[in-house]
């Protein structure tokens, strides 16, 4: 209990920090000032500059650590995630490809049918050879791996649109691909907390099957629960997330994978319930705390946040992979 | 031996078909005209000599080289999965190439062609070393997570540094879907001789390797030194996969494809897997090329991304059927 407050602590302080440190350092009075309506650099700062920043980072923060918490849990594998699986990448491929299109659609529907598309294409591409499956359906491992194999093709394909754009419109969904939090507005915050929102209000009825699912599906199914319904139903909702957080800030690496470790270590956090709620938090703090050192560290330039979660989770998941490794589950 | 016979007859159909089809057909008569009797105010036979000569030649030595530095990495990791593309060494190669351009401000391709290897040879044996290839129990699962965690974090490095600087991403957004389009302002010698380099090495190495696929401990018991095998491997997969990014850019996938094909076409014996893997590289090398030129004339889609629309499924398909239990 102490450990899962001092996680909110920590989220709350991620914040904070997140809101006063930049170009212009903010201090707490400035800060407050902002926040309970008055005038002055605080208030512009928080009202149009950092403020929607921190928002969207904390909503599409959370919404993938619950995603990544959701696969990590259904299939019982750490090295399941929905980026790795390749479903971002689907979901970016849809908008680069509305873009050059010129295609104007609402890009969330565009990145949720992007990405559901893929969820969908990997399931049935991984299925084992023959179409013989009992209770205990598709390997994690051939998921993950077939999961790799579309991530490549989605992006050579996306690589092959980028050769067909425009200078400055390559740029711009340069930018976008990387995962980018600058020029956000209260908008996109509405919008990944509305929608962000509505999915993780359908997850927790599903918190139960989830946590009977863990048990192995034999034993979940001899308690009651109808095993396909319940997995296809939190995939849907683990995609849902997803696609949620990467029409607001793009494809970002390697949150939804990171978080619910994380997360779990933090918040020491055991039942099913806890743990997604632990990662939804650490999912939040990474992106925010990612953001910050991004545009702080190298005064001037702002790189992407998805640059930034790249380099940090790349090495995350070797190590992951090493682990993994030594306990002989590889 | 016809099978050799119809590959080297296959390989010969598509370097005919590279030379003639096109935006601008050219009559075989014509090009062979071009070829030992060239007339340089005759634009069908400048089109030949200057355009499609210079992509067929980087075409076979490109798609060689990473049909044999497939077949090599696939021998050694016993991973029916590894391919250049895949384990990141093409990515380490592009990474090298657009830090150099930033870095040392120079974009011409002859200067940048050499900073492909340094760059390869770094991602090979990081992705080794990280998949567990060194100790020679790399499973294919972990080998091929090594290769897609490094090839993530050096696609993030590239985008890190076109961010820096806008006029890279010029460079950079055709630099990394490879195409033999820009291959004849490549250094096409020197590159052969790379490759043939690596060849020759993987050649000479060619019945130490498959000692070394029977396992360290019984490979050693022959007389095999594992270590400086695979660091002989080691180089000359650098040499192949560098020479191609440098032609090229980064192809994925063919390494994978050419030779799973070759082994059905010639047997398990490596030398003859070699060969039939350059040659089968070559082929579906030009023949992604060719087409790509045809399919939306007078526009291109790069050859880079006509292997990915065949070796992504491919790849698929061979990983459904190596974890039917969840490991290798």
């Amino acid at each position: 209990m102490m450990r899962a407050l001092g996680l909110a602590g920590l989220l709350f302080a991620v914040a904070a920090l997140a809101l006063t440190a930049g170009q212009v350092h903010l201090d707490a009075a400035a800060l407050w000032q902002g926040i309970t309506g008055g005038d002055g650099p605080g208030a512009l700062t928080i009202r149009i500059l950092r403020g929607p920043r921190v928002a969207v980072g904390l909503g599409a923060g959370a919404a993938l650590g619950l995603s990544g918490a959701i696969f990590q849990s259904l299939l019982r594998n750490p090295l399941a995630s929905p980026d790795v699986m390749g479903f971002t990448a689907g979901s970016g491929l849809a908008i680069l490809a509305s873009i050059t299109a010129g295609l104007s659609l609402p890009m969330p529907l565009v990145a949720a049918a992007g990405g559901l598309a893929t969820a969908v294409l990997v399931a049935i591409l991984a299925r084992p050879p023959g179409g013989a499956r009992g209770v205990e359906g598709t390997p994690a491992l051939t998921l993950v791996l077939v999961g790799i194999g579309v991530g490549f093709t989605t992006a050579s394909v996306g690589s092959f649109l980028m050769t067909r754009l425009s200078g400055p419109q390559a740029a711009e969904a340069h930018r976008w691909l990387a995962g980018s939090l600058s020029a956000r507005d209260w908008g996109h915050g509405l919008q990944i907390a509305l929608i962000g929102g509505l999915f993780a209000l359908v997850l927790v009825p599903q918190v139960r099957a989830l946590k009977l699912l863990e048990l192995g599906p034999e034993l979940a199914a001899g308690l009651g629960l109808r095993v396909r319904r319940a997995r296809v139903l939190l995939a849907a909702t683990g995609v849902g997330l997803a696609a949620a957080a990467v029409a607001v800030v793009g494809p970002v690496a390697f949150v939804a994978l990171m978080a619910p470790p994380v997360g779990a270590r933090l918040s020491g956090a055991r039942g099913a319930g806890g743990r997604l709620a632990a990662a939804a938090a650490a999912g939040a703090i990474i992106v925010v705390l990612a953001d910050l050192v991004a545009r702080a560290s190298l005064p001037g330039l702002q790189l992407p946040i998805g640059v930034m979660t790249g380099i940090l989770g790349a090495p995350y998941l070797l190590w992951r992979l090493s682990r993994e490794m030594e306990r002989g589950e590889l | 031996m016809t099978r050799w016979g119809l590959l080297i007859g296959v390989l010969a159909a598509v370097v005919l078909l590279s030379l003639t089809v096109g935006v601008r057909p050219v009559s075989l008569a014509e090009a062979w005209r071009a070829l030992t009797a060239p007339d340089l105010t005759n634009p069908d036979h400048i089109v030949v000599l200057s355009i499609r000569l210079p992509r067929i030649v980087a075409g076979l030595i490109c798609g060689a080289a990473l049909g044999t530095a497939g077949m090599a990495m696939q021998v050694l990791t016993r991973n029916p999965l590894a391919d250049p593309g895949v384990l990141g060494v093409n990515a380490g190669a592009a990474f090298a190439v657009t830090l150099g351009s930033l870095l040392l401000q120079r974009a011409d391709a002859g200067f940048l062609a050499y900073l492909a290897f340094p760059g390869a040879a770094a991602a090979t044996v990081a992705v080794f070393s990280l998949g567990g290839g060194f100790r020679g129990d790399a499973s294919p699962v972990r080998l091929t997570l090594a290769g897609a965690a490094l090839n993530a974090l050096l696609v993030s490095l590239v985008s890190a540094v076109v961010l820096m600087r806008g006029d890279t991403l010029e460079v950079v957004r055709f630099w990394v879907v490879g195409s033999l389009a820009d291959a004849g302002a490549r250094p096409i010698a020197a590159m052969a001789m790379a490759a043939g380099g690596g060849l020759a090495l993987l050649f000479a190495l060619a019945p130490r390797i498959e000692s070394l696929a029977l396992g360290a401990a019984l490979s050693r018991g022959l007389g095999t030194h594992p270590g400086r095998v695979q660091a002989g491997v080691l180089v000359s997969v650098t040499l192949l996969t560098g020479a191609a990014v440098a032609l090229a850019g980064p192809i994925a996938f063919l390494g994978l494809m050419a030779p799973p094909i070759a082994r059905k076409i010639v047997g398990a014996a490596l030398r003859p897997g070699l060969v039939a893997s350059a040659l089968l590289g070559a082929v579906v090398l030009l023949f992604a090329d060719t087409l790509g030129r045809l399919v939306f004339a007078p526009a291109e889609i790069r050859a880079g991304v006509m292997t990915a629309l065949v070796g992504g499924p491919a790849f698929v398909l061979i990983a459904r059927r190596l974890s039917p239990g969840g490991t290798s």
